[in-house]
């Protein structure tokens, strides 16, 4: 952790978070789902104003979604990592498209691949499926192998030993 | 197969030598084409051309896998070549879904939504494979055995059925257009 950070880490004390850190320029805060959006605002005001990914993931034996946010800082090239936890049954949770505009559409992807509820952006339209009939793909609980079969079907292969035999000798061409 | 009278077989001997292809890559297989494209394979030595809109083109290359989005626009692109229209294959993933094959939105098999006429094996195939398999193209086209585009006129209802079991509907709803 370079000092700035372990500055800004001490100015966050007051949340309560827990800190790890991953790497020289990169921190991680996993904090309570209430306080997110006001450490977030702290670190924007601190240099932190650039959202580089947010994402969800999917612990499904704590009956758990996490949202992570990335923000990394132009001025000293450090990486911020938030993290919260949300409940997996009701997934909800608040925008921050006020903070960064383009939240939306991490927004709205998340609302299609994990089917958290963003409070406040009401622009939930699905970004990269079309027509899409089952349960968010990217939980663990989907099975896509199931979805497959049933949705495309397969090519049978039948096994001709004697055409393989003359491919392999080259005398036709597989 | 209906025999061909002399006049269209002297035009698919014509055709064959003069292939245009529709300039729309899907998936990894782009990349092998501009090695094919340009100096060092060089396929206009054998007549063959990028086009950039589907009514002028003959061939389209499916380079790679298909998911339901991309295989929306694809129907949609076939449907507006004119006869006589070729399909070729790219790559393990359009014969039987290679490494995609458990994928939630990308096809295993395309013959089963539109007609193809040659696959080309590999994951990804070289630009000698693809220079081969245009070859077997041509040759196929001068016997009047590429005959995808009669067949996709034929079972059309098939057709039309599996794109609907596994698509939905095929008509396009975009999101910046409406
Ligand atoms: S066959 Fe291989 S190279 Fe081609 S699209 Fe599939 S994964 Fe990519």
């Amino acid at each position: 952790m370079t000092s700035s950070m372990s500055n800004l880490v001490k100015i966050l004390e007051g949340f309560n978070p827990f800190v790890e850190e991953i790497d020289e320029k990169e921190v991680k805060i996993t904090i309570s789902s209430d306080k997110v959006v006001a450490v977030l605002e702290t670190l924007k005001s601190n240099g932190y104003s650039h959202l580089s990914l947010m994402t969800c993931i999917d612990w499904i034996d704590d009956n758990q979604l996490e949202l992570v946010y990335i923000l990394f800082s132009w001025k000293n090239g450090g990486k911020f990592l938030v993290s919260t936890r949300i409940d997996r049954n009701d997934p909800k949770f608040v925008t921050v498209k006020e903070l960064w505009p383009v939240a939306r559409f991490y927004e709205r992807e998340i609302h299609e691949f994990f089917g958290v509820e963003f409070e406040g952006n009401d622009d939930m339209k699905p970004l990269f499926l079309e027509l899409w009939d089952e349960k968010p793909p990217l939980r663990k609980d989907f099975d896509p192998r199931d979805y497959s079969r049933k949705k495309f079907p397969d090519r049978k292969y039948e096994k001709d030993v004697i055409k393989e035999a003359k491919i392999f000798r080259g005398e036709i061409n597989g | 197969m209906k025999e061909r009278t002399i006049w269209e077989q002297i035009a698919d001997s014509f055709r064959s030598r003069s292939i245009w292809m529709l300039h729309y890559c899907t998936g990894c297989g782009a990349m092998e084409l501009p090695p094919t494209m340009t100096a060092r394979f060089d396929m206009e030595r054998f007549g063959i051309t990028p086009m950039a809109t589907p009514r002028q083109a003959d061939i389209m290359l499916i380079t790679g896998y298909l998911n339901t989005k991309t295989l929306r626009r694809v129907i949609y692109t076939y449907e507006q070549m004119a006869d006589p229209k070729y399909v070729v294959g790219f790559g393990s993933c359009t014969i039987n879904g290679g490494i995609y094959f458990d994928s939630y939105s990308t096809i295993n098999r395309l013959d089963y939504y539109i007609p193809v006429d040659v696959y080309i094996a590999g994951c990804m195939p070289r630009p000698e494979a693809i220079l081969e398999a245009f070859n077997y193209l041509m040759e196929k086209i001068r016997k009047g055995e590429a005959d995808g585009w009669k067949r996709y006129k034929e079972n059309y209802d098939w057709y039309k059925q599996n794109q609907i079991r596994s698509l939905g509907e095929v008509y396009v709803h975009d999101e910046f257009h409406e």
